[in-house]
């Protein structure tokens, strides 16, 4: 029997659509712009790259402490550190021009219009292949809350990035809200291309003897194992909710992981906090997924995309 | 797995004792690149059971050294057990397995021109200096570590240093050396070195911060720093200091600093 088939399409509305060779992403916030690893790991052997959060002009981020590690979790408030579109436009987009691999640019704006601008101004650049639009931040058009947990407010961001681009667009979704279909569906009708399911899950930590959160801003994004039972029940919700393809982020650290997120509906998949503990995880998950499909004797992955979803109740 | 040239690495544990006071030597077996470290450099080691995700994340440590009985080149780490991931350590036993990423980060470049080494060290802090002294020892640079502790069990025995590298002690408690701070002895040393390398908690580093402008020492101080790191690989973000030239992390641009790019 051939090696199955690893390929993705993560766009299959858009004229150029978006194709993975592989279903295995590293999540943005987790391998920088990917030049660090470049010098050590074959980062053009995994389906997609997503960049760092980068936002019109350069951000320092926040002050210690920034991260803490929580049972089978970390929480993390790092601010959105980047280098701003500019230098990311001037000196990272032509190395990513050169790679053969597709590299998704994670964007956030503080209003409607950063998000167009953004868009606009990474369009036609080489080494840009898609965007991912980052919704879990505050919406200073209408006092501060975050875009992401308003149908209303993530359509608007998506539909300004739609507007602005001719590039496929997918959009994060937070986790941190009570009905994420809704937002789901939303955002699906502004044109999103395909959603990531999802960014990190709020919370915090305090330090007893100090009385005080343990990070410099009380609250943090949950992220790791801990995580992925309820972004893998989100995932299912989202998947029955549009008809566009859904990229899992959560908690995966196997491809064990990871096949139950293909299962569940996702035709893509992201590894993030793995690639701390692990340098590794990302091609381990890959190469794990492709033996699965080759002992159950599956063509291809997507061949058992959402197979999970039609079982029969005992 | 074979589409990553890899960082990561298989060790077994050869052995693991408390080498002084609460401070405790771990010797590993490590494959090629890891063996490849240099002074001020550090690893990332994995502080949980296979396929345990609790705790989660590596722990970073400088590299203690590497020991060679036979050809063998042993990586040597020095710890002191201060939360879950250190306690961990302290349960494995030789033929243990565990995880190691590295070496990583840079290592302290001396000038080529340095005759006296001054090696500064608070605590635990003291882990990549028998190491490096004993480098410079060897190229005939003369060489002095200020250990600074709370109590004389806490401070490196002698027997740990070359033997033509002078080690000056300093405790809070006065129970050897100079009664107070390892910058209570540093001042009689900063017309001697030509350089001085320092690794300890940001107060020491505050303090020698402030004994260097007001005598106008000119020379290099290094700094090896420590900060919550996840990854150790420049990819979390999490390791942020904040430099006169903006805003670097100590994992990918440090560990090793300019005093006077941070203080």
């Amino acid at each position: 029997m051939d090696a199955p088939d690893l390929s993705v399409e993560l766009a299959p509305r858009h004229k150029q659509g978006l194709r993975l060779r592989n279903p295995v992403m590293v999540a943005s916030g987790t391998f920088s712009n990917g030049l660090e690893f470049a010098r050590h790991h074959d980062v053009q052997s995994l389906g997609a790259i997503v960049s760092k959060g980068t936002t019109l002009l350069p951000r320092r981020g926040n002050p210690q402490r920034r991260t803490t590690e929580t049972p089978g979790g970390m929480l993390n408030s790092i601010g959105f550190q980047n280098i701003g579109v500019e230098r990311l436009v001037r000196d990272i987009c032509p190395i990513w021009a050169t790679w053969d691999v597709p590299v998704v640019v994670n964007i956030l704006g503080d209003t409607v219009a950063e998000y167009a601008r953004l868009a606009a101004r990474l369009d036609a650049v080489p080494g840009v292949a898609g965007f991912e639009v980052n919704i879990s931040c505050p919406n200073l058009d209408v006092g501060g809350i975050e875009f992401g947990v308003d149908p209303a407010a993530a359509a608007s961001a998506t539909r300004a990035v739609r507007e602005h681009t001719s590039l496929p667009v997918v959009v994060k979704l937070t986790p941190n809200v009570t009905e994420i279909a809704l937002i789901a569906r939303a955002v699906a009708e502004a044109g999103a291309d395909a959603l990531c399911v999802a960014n990190t899950i709020m919370g915090t930590a305090i330090d007893i003897e100090q009385r005080r959160p343990v990070l410099n801003r009380p609250f943090g994004g949950l992220s790791g194992p801990a995580v992925r039972p309820i972004i893998l029940r989100m995932v299912w919700q989202v998947c029955a909710a549009v008809d566009i393809p859904v990229v899992a982020s959560g908690g995966i650290m196997t491809w064990q992981d990871a096949v139950e997120y293909l299962l569940a509906g996702a035709t893509a998949v992201q590894v993030g906090t793995a690639t701390f503990v692990d340098p590794d995880a990302p091609w381990k998950v890959r190469d794990g997924i492709a033996g699965y499909l080759e002992r159950h004797g599956e063509p291809s992955v997507t061949a058992i995309i959402g197979t999970a979803r039609t079982f029969r109740r005992d | 797995m074979t589409t990553t040239a890899g960082l990561r690495f298989a060790a077994s544990v050869v052995a693991n004792r408390v080498l002084y006071g609460q401070t405790w030597q771990m010797l590993l077996d490590a494959p090629g690149p890891v063996r490849a470290g240099r002074p001020g450099q550090f690893v990332m080691l994995r502080c949980a059971d296979a396929r345990s995700c609790d705790p989660l994340l590596p722990r970073a440590l400088s590299i203690a050294g590497y020991e060679r009985p036979a050809g063998r080149a042993r990586l040597r780490l020095l710890y002191d057990v201060v939360g879950r991931g250190t306690a961990w350590m302290t349960e494995r036993t030789a033929g243990d397995a565990v995880e190691v990423t590295g070496p990583l980060g840079h290592a302290v470049r001396l000038r080529p021109g340095t005759r006296h080494l001054l090696l500064v060290a608070g605590g635990i802090g003291i882990a990549p200096f028998p190491w490096m002294a004993a480098l410079a020892a060897e190229r005939g640079v003369s060489v002095t570590v200020i250990h600074g502790a709370r109590t004389a069990e806490e401070l490196l025995p002698p027997g740990e240093l070359h033997p033509e590298v002078e080690l000056v002690t300093a405790t809070e408690d006065g129970s050897a050396g100079v009664q107070g701070r390892v910058t209570d002895a540093l001042p009689d040393y900063l017309d001697w070195a030509d350089e001085i390398v320092a690794c300890g908690p940001v107060p020491m580093f505050r303090a020698m911060a402030g004994l260097v402008r007001r005598s106008g020492y000119r020379r290099p101080v290094h700094l090896l720093m420590e900060e919550i790191m996840a990854c150790g690989t420049g990819i979390c973000y999490s390791c942020a200091v904040e430099t006169r030239r903006g805003v670097r992390l100590v994992c990918k641009d440090g560990p090793v600093f300019e005093l006077r790019e941070l203080f």
